[in-house]
């Protein structure tokens, strides 16, 4: 299809212009990028592009009767940010009304716009300007000229209008009626998941919460053994004491290391809750620093991991408990994988156990 | 301490032969600092004539390792002989260091 005459003339703009939409999309997502860190947002996605030549002459064919001049078409820069949950859209468009001027006549929010008998799950639309104290360019005045499109939705919001574009349509009411009412069906069921999922954020979250002020207020009993309860309780460092008094059998230093790997080893131990490795740190720690003291002495090693500490104490625990050999091993495997040399590392602790009238 | 490097494609082969002490762990360093910088950071140790590493010893692997870490590489050491392995065990450094 020929353009008409001013459709032409748009489109000579947008050839002219092409230097200062690219320089648009680059500081739009700089913008949201600092915007998003600065907020502590993770996100699932942040793009943004210039519209092509051919997407412009597509729109130009079609609706070119609405527009007067390039500064009419909104979308020749798009931005776009998508979050992980649905929740976070209506976070991220206070943050982006903040941010930049929004054109309120010419934003959307889609998601309230479907009327009963139809069907879709999209996404909020702000039609935006980079604000003048935002866009001090001397070789590009025109920054706040132009207006761009943000859009924003969630992960799920993202499938459907990916998954929609992909079956062809533009629109619901050109799809054959038969198939309709499963793309209906389908909307709702990521409307429902969208939401389960924050839900599920939102109460995981609230444990996280309860649990963490357990551990700091030193309700050990209470607080069941799993990663978080795990990982909150390390923060209170348990062990630094035996380790640093381990270091100290050479005068040396710890170095910080990561003990969660340990946490399935504790779990295989059958600790259920912090208050069991709390009991295990108090009843096994000087056997867990004899253990060391015989390993290290003499041997001018001056530097041990953080972790040694935790590794003692499920030695001394395993041993005392009568499990032996085997359940070394066991205990080796979980941290390492299998290896033949677990065998020997076992047998020489036992032997080592023995000489400290551990076992 | 002899220390031989066999960059490959991928990941580069190191090859240690002795004892590392306090009279050789600075030229051990040495011998080693071109592992710590490229784009190709996997590295594959053979420990198997490694007799001995002191402390000073651990302290230069862990510097490897933290230099392989922080370009998203992996670093293995294996074939260890028994009683260098248990300087890594005693230590708590096979807790953080891949020794197959």
């Amino acid at each position: 299809m020929k353009l008409d005459m001013k459709s032409e003339m748009i489109l000579e703009e947008y050839h002219e212009k092409l230097p200062l939409f690219e320089r648009m999309k680059t500081l739009v997502l700089n913008l949201l990028r600092d915007c998003l860190d600065e907020n502590h947002i993770l996100v699932s996605g942040l793009e943004a592009r210039v519209k092509t030549e051919q997407s412009l002459t597509g729109k130009l064919e079609l609706k070119g009767y609405k527009y007067h001049s390039l500064e009419d078409i909104t979308d020749i820069v798009g931005a776009r940010i998508i979050t992980f949950y649905s929740d976070e859209v209506d976070i991220i468009s206070a943050l982006a009304e903040k941010l930049f001027e929004i054109d309120w006549d010419n934003s959307v929010d889609k998601r309230k716009m479907l009327e009963i008998d139809r069907f879709g799950y999209l996404s909020l639309h702000y039609v935006c300007r980079i604000p003048e104290a935002l866009c001090k360019d001397p070789e590009m005045p025109q920054l706040n000229q132009f207006r761009f499109e943000l859009q924003m939705r969630s992960t799920l919001q993202h499938v459907w209008a990916n998954m929609y574009h992909d079956i062809g349509y533009k629109s619901d009411v050109e799809i054959p009626l038969e198939y309709q009412r499963n793309m209906t069906r389908l909307a709702g069921m990521l409307e429902m998941a969208d939401e389960q999922f924050s839900r599920i954020r939102k109460e995981i979250n609230g444990y996280r919460r309860t649990v963490q002020s357990m551990v700091a207020n030193g309700n050990f009993d209470e607080v069941p053994l799993n990663g978080d309860t795990f990982r909150g309780f390390l923060k209170l460092r348990p062990f630094k004491n035996l380790a640093d008094k381990i270091a100290a059998i050479n005068q040396g230093e710890v170095y910080e290391d990561n003990l969660m790997p340990y946490y399935n080893v504790l779990l295989h131990m059958n600790m259920k809750t912090i208050g069991d490795i709390v009991r295990m740190c108090n009843e096994n720690a000087e056997s867990a620093y004899q253990l060391a003291l015989l390993q290290l002495a003499g041997t001018g090693l001056d530097i041990v991991t953080y972790s040694v500490a935790l590794q003692n104490l499920c030695f001394v625990t395993i041993l005392k408990k009568g499990y032996g050999e085997s359940e070394l091993v066991r205990m080796f495997n979980l941290l390492y994988g299998e290896n033949d040399y677990h065998h020997q590392r076992a047998k020489r602790i036992c032997e080592q156990a023995r000489k400290i009238n551990l076992i | 301490m002899n220390v031989t490097i066999n960059k490959q494609d991928e990941k580069t082969l190191v090859t240690l032969d002795g004892r590392i002490d306090s009279t050789n762990a600075d030229q051990f360093q040495q011998d080693i600092a071109p592992l710590m910088e490229g784009d190709a950071p996997d590295i594959d140790i053979d420990c198997t004539n490694m007799t001995y590493t002191s402390s000073q010893g651990l302290r230069v692997f862990l510097l490897l390792q933290k230099s392989v870490m922080a370009r998203n590489g992996k670093m293995v050491m294996r074939n260890m002989i028994p009683r260098v392995k248990e300087v890594f065990d005693i230590t708590g450094f096979s807790n953080i260091i891949t020794i197959v």
